[in-house]
């Protein structure tokens, strides 16, 4: 499963993304396993630009830790991206000759790497004649040439992709290209970095991020409507929608703010359609007024929350899983929405047709709580098969409930038929105010505890659905993990190096957080001695909600970081190998520096 | 069905009701002389002369004493949250283009907290009918001062009186560039009955300012006893509804004159926003699996 993991850093010019994208793409067709990360945008981050490309020939389950190769156009910005690009003592650095720095002089804050090479990445380019829009191809040939991929397929992504530029002459970048990989066997590193063969695809692949699977998958679960507002990091689920709804008979609507998008999407469901609204933090906060009205109102909606860092305007086009806590309490008054977070890129569309069944059939709004890492990750996923889906749609009334129809009807599930404007005799008021079963505001005491019982109860079964969580280990091992959402790709490879060197441990993922299944955890609990909740928040968000609701094991802790800051599989494989040990004071304080203590 | 394009401009009525079939048995929660008790009886013929049938009609209402009215009719009826009635009226009209969508809320519904809304609404142009009914007060939360309340206008829930100067509805729906821009009483309910169904049949967004006493909080020279001898109707005032530049001299006279009628009615409508969407959808459309191609 390591793979390698190649990092470029270089100045806004540089075709850093670009060469990424033709990269993942060669890899994909190539039948290998990848995953790309790109910072989002230079008009939001500053100038600097990097990509980080994790290539193995089985399925990448995290983006990596220390990089085993770094190819470096331009050092002025490096410092800033130590988080995303991280050179240790095993790594290669080939960097631009042109910066005139020696091999020892490289300013990469006190690390001595494994090597440090200078290539005339620049020189190259001016010699094919485009000095700066050529040493995107400059790169690829270098890496095709040195890690032995199919230069034909390398060169195709590179051109294709120009072709889709509009650009009219190839033939600059073919030289370039052809000329770096001439160079490149001329100079092979002095350090062997190569990929093992991978096996042809079955199917085709798709190369894809989590804001397109996202919206992907509402297509696929019949959503009509989309409405949302501009912010980093979700705002492609809006322009994939924007673009392709219509195609499906649906309308997309860039509203005035994040408060007008979620009440368009109410409406549009009220009307009888399946809606979505997608947003990060600061839009959320403003939403959550209109997910209290759909919870009162009880009418089906997703709403995907990109989490970034936060609070406020706070780090958007950084990781951070600290909005927990506001997807599931942010509303006023005795409620619970369901949340749920993706695992994986290829996992945001499982879950957000499952947010969609859910919405429709519990008739209620659904937080889809992806995160920032996931959402713009690019990985190369498995072909989906449709027919592994179901897709649920709203329990409309019959013919014979039309003729005495109460919309909140009291029923052992406490699921009412929903009739929508349109249909003969459904004739009712939705009220944000408590109302009775035929939706006629009151302000009885006994209405209001009867209709808080029917929201509440009706999302009982969900917390037995045993399928909305990943269980990977032993299931009789003594310490365990738990993890969601992007951070949970680090532990489920984490668990399976410790495994590999004969530790005994097991992890279970929840893709519900919320209701919080008690006894699928209390389950999962009954064998261990020692518990850490893994994820990235300052306050260990997840860790605090389980110990709210289950009966959790004596030792309970939490290891966790504020976004921004990678966690690595290697570190949580330390982690584990210190819970092994006999008892010591450290695992004694739920909030103890494990990470910094091992 | 109707389709799309066609949106609230009903042509044949589809329904044989009467006023009395868009009522229902409640009584509103409205203090006895409110204004809003007119402006409900109005819009019940003005929906009989549509002629579209109950089931076919969505109502949206805010929070409020007038977002109450969506209760005390027999179509779908949506009391939602305070200010936004105009983006879940949008949400259900672009969803279900066919349905008759109404929209109803105070002044601080319409202008203090959903303000932000009613130019997006406006400059969209969906085939949605705004009553707006401004009382200039906010009268379930215990009369305290409104978006509306005159300069110095005391209640009982703002003593020390407003420090503001009131916002001009008219001029506002005009200066955003409405369409239909109009101004009603409940004193006047044939005027308003009929004001409310050429709202209904214009296509695009139609935007009644309604001036609905508050018999409670309200001034008392505004009441809707009184209001009918201080009103002037704008036809016979000889203004030309065609014309926006006059619109928008007249409406400054908000406060001082009690102008009731059309405003201004854009002679050559722009297509709606509805048959804006309808021509970007894709028909046949294509099947949901499709999103997996």
């Amino acid at each position: 499963m390591r793979g390698l993991v190649i990092g470029i850093a270089g100045a806004s010019s540089d075709g850093i993304t670009a060469a990424g994208e033709s990269l993942i793409n060669a890899f994909a067709q190539e039948g290998y396993f990848a995953t790309l990360s790109t910072n989002p945008g230079t008009q939001i981050r500053g100038g600097d630009v990097f990509c980080r490309v994790r290539v193995s020939t089985d399925p990448v389950l995290n983006s990596g830790g220390l990089l085993d190769l770094a190819v470096v156009l331009d050092w002025e910005n490096f410092s800033q991206l130590s988080g995303e690009l991280s050179v240790g003592p095993e790594t290669v650095v080939v960097y631009d000759r042109r910066s005139g720095l020696t091999a020892s002089a490289l300013p990469l804050g006190g690390v001595r790497p494994a090597a440090a090479v200078a290539v005339p990445v620049a020189e190259i380019a001016i010699h094919a004649g485009a000095p700066t829009q050529a040493r995107e191809s400059v790169v690829l040939g270098l890496l095709s040439a040195w890690l032995r991929l199919p230069q034909k397929r390398v060169l195709e992504a590179l051109v294709s992709r120009h072709k889709a530029g509009g650009d009219p002459s190839p033939k600059t970048y073919q030289k370039a290209f052809a000329d770096a990989v001439a160079y490149a066997k001329e100079h092979p590193l002095g350090r062997a970095i190569a990929l093992d063969p991978a096996a042809p695809p079955e199917g085709k692949r798709r190369v894809a991020d989590g804001n397109e699977m996202c919206a992907r998958a509402a297509l696929f679960s019949g959503c009509k409507f989309f409405s949302g507002y501009p912010i980093t990091p979700a705002s492609e689920i809006m322009q994939y929608l924007q673009r392709e709804i219509w195609k499906y008979g649906g309308s997309c609507l860039q509203a005035e703010d994040e408060i007008a998008a979620a009440a368009a999407v109410i409406g549009a469901s009220y009307a009888g359609t399946k809606a979505m609204t997608a947003t990060s933090g600061p839009g959320f906060s403003l939403q959550t007024e209109v997910l209290g009205l759909a919870s009162a109102v009880e009418l089906p909606m997703v709403c995907v929350n990109v989490q970034r860092g936060g609070p406020s305007t706070g780090m958007p086009t950084t990781q951070e899983q600290a909005d927990l806590f506001a997807a599931t309490f942010s509303s006023h008054g005795d409620t619970v929405r369901p949340v749920l977070a993706p695992t994986s890129v290829a996992d945001s569309f499982d879950v957000t047709v499952e947010a969609f069944n859910i919405a429709e059939q519990y008739q209620t709004p659904v937080v889809v709580l992806t995160d920032r890492e996931l959402a713009q990750c690019k990985a190369v996923l498995e072909p989906i098969e449709p027919s592994q889906f179901r897709v649920v749609d709203r329990l409309e009334p019959t013919k014979a409930e039309l003729k005495r129809y109460a919309r909140f009807q009291i029923t052992d599930a406490g699921i009412s038929p929903i009739s929508h404007p349109g249909m003969r005799g459904g004739n009712y008021l939705a009220a944000g105010l408590e109302h009775d079963e035929k939706g006629a505001p009151t302000a009885s005491g006994e209405i209001h505890a009867q209709m808080t019982r029917k929201r509440l109860n009706k999302l009982n079964p969900l917390k037995l659905r045993k399928d909305l969580f990943l269980f990977e280990g032993d299931l009789d091992a003594h310490i365990g993990l738990v993890s969601w959402g992007n951070v949970s790709g680090i532990a489920r490879e984490a668990v399976r190096m410790a495994r590999a060197k004969g530790v005994k441990v097991k992890l279970l993922v929840p893709r519900l957080l919320y209701p919080v299944a008690e006894t699928i955890y209390e389950d999962f609990f009954a064998t261990l001695r020692r518990c850490v909740v893994v994820e990235q928040s300052h306050q260990g968000q997840l860790h605090r909600l389980l110990r709210m609701w289950t009966q959790t094991p004596r030792e309970f802790m939490s290891v966790s970081k504020s976004g921004a800051n990678r966690i690595t599989p290697e570190e949580i494989v330390r982690l584990i190998q210190a819970m092994e040990q006999p008892a010591t004071d450290r695992f004694r304080s739920h909030y103890c520096d494990l990470l910094n203590v091992i | 069905m109707i389709s799309a394009d066609s949106g609230n401009r009903v042509g044949p009525k589809s329904c044989r009701c009467s006023a009395k079939d868009f009522g229902n048995e409640l009584k509103p929660k409205w203090c006895p002389g409110c204004g809003d008790f007119g402006v409900m009886n109005a819009l019940y013929r003005a929906l009989a002369s549509v002629g579209r049938p109950p089931h076919e009609i969505a109502f949206v209402s805010g929070i409020g004493c007038s977002s109450r009215i969506p209760e005390y009719t027999t179509a779908y009826g949506f009391n939602s949250l305070h200010g936004r009635a105009l983006p879940i009226a949008q949400g259900i009209k672009m969803a279900h283009p066919e349905l008759l969508v109404l929209v109803a809320g105070g002044d601080a519904d319409a202008f203090s907290i959903g303000g932000g809304h009613f130019p997006h609404a406006v400059r969209r142009n969906p085939d949605l009918t705004y009553l707006v009914m401004d009382n200039q007060v906010m009268g379930q939360s215990d009369g305290q001062v409104s978006p509306t309340s005159a300069k110095g206008a005391k209640s009982r829930g703002s003593t020390q009186g407003s420090l503001e100067a009131p916002i001009n509805p008219v001029l506002y729906a005009l200066a955003y560039g409405a369409h239909f821009v109009a101004q009603g009483i409940p004193a006047d309910l044939d005027g308003l009955s009929k004001l409310i169904e050429e709202a209904i049949r214009f296509p695009g967004f139609a935007f009644i300012n309604i001036q609905s006493p508050c018999i409670t909080f309200g001034d008392p020279d505004m009441q809707v006893l009184v209001q009918k001898t201080r009103m002037k109707k704008l036809k016979t005032e000889g203004h030309d509804p065609a014309d926006r530049a006059a619109a928008m001299e007249l409406a400054q006279a908000s406060g001082d004159v009690l102008y009731t009628g059309v405003f201004y009615k854009n002679p050559n409508p722009p297509p709606s926003y509805g048959s804006l969407i309808a021509s970007r959808q894709r028909t046949p459309a294509l099947e949901p699996s499709d999103a997996l191609a």
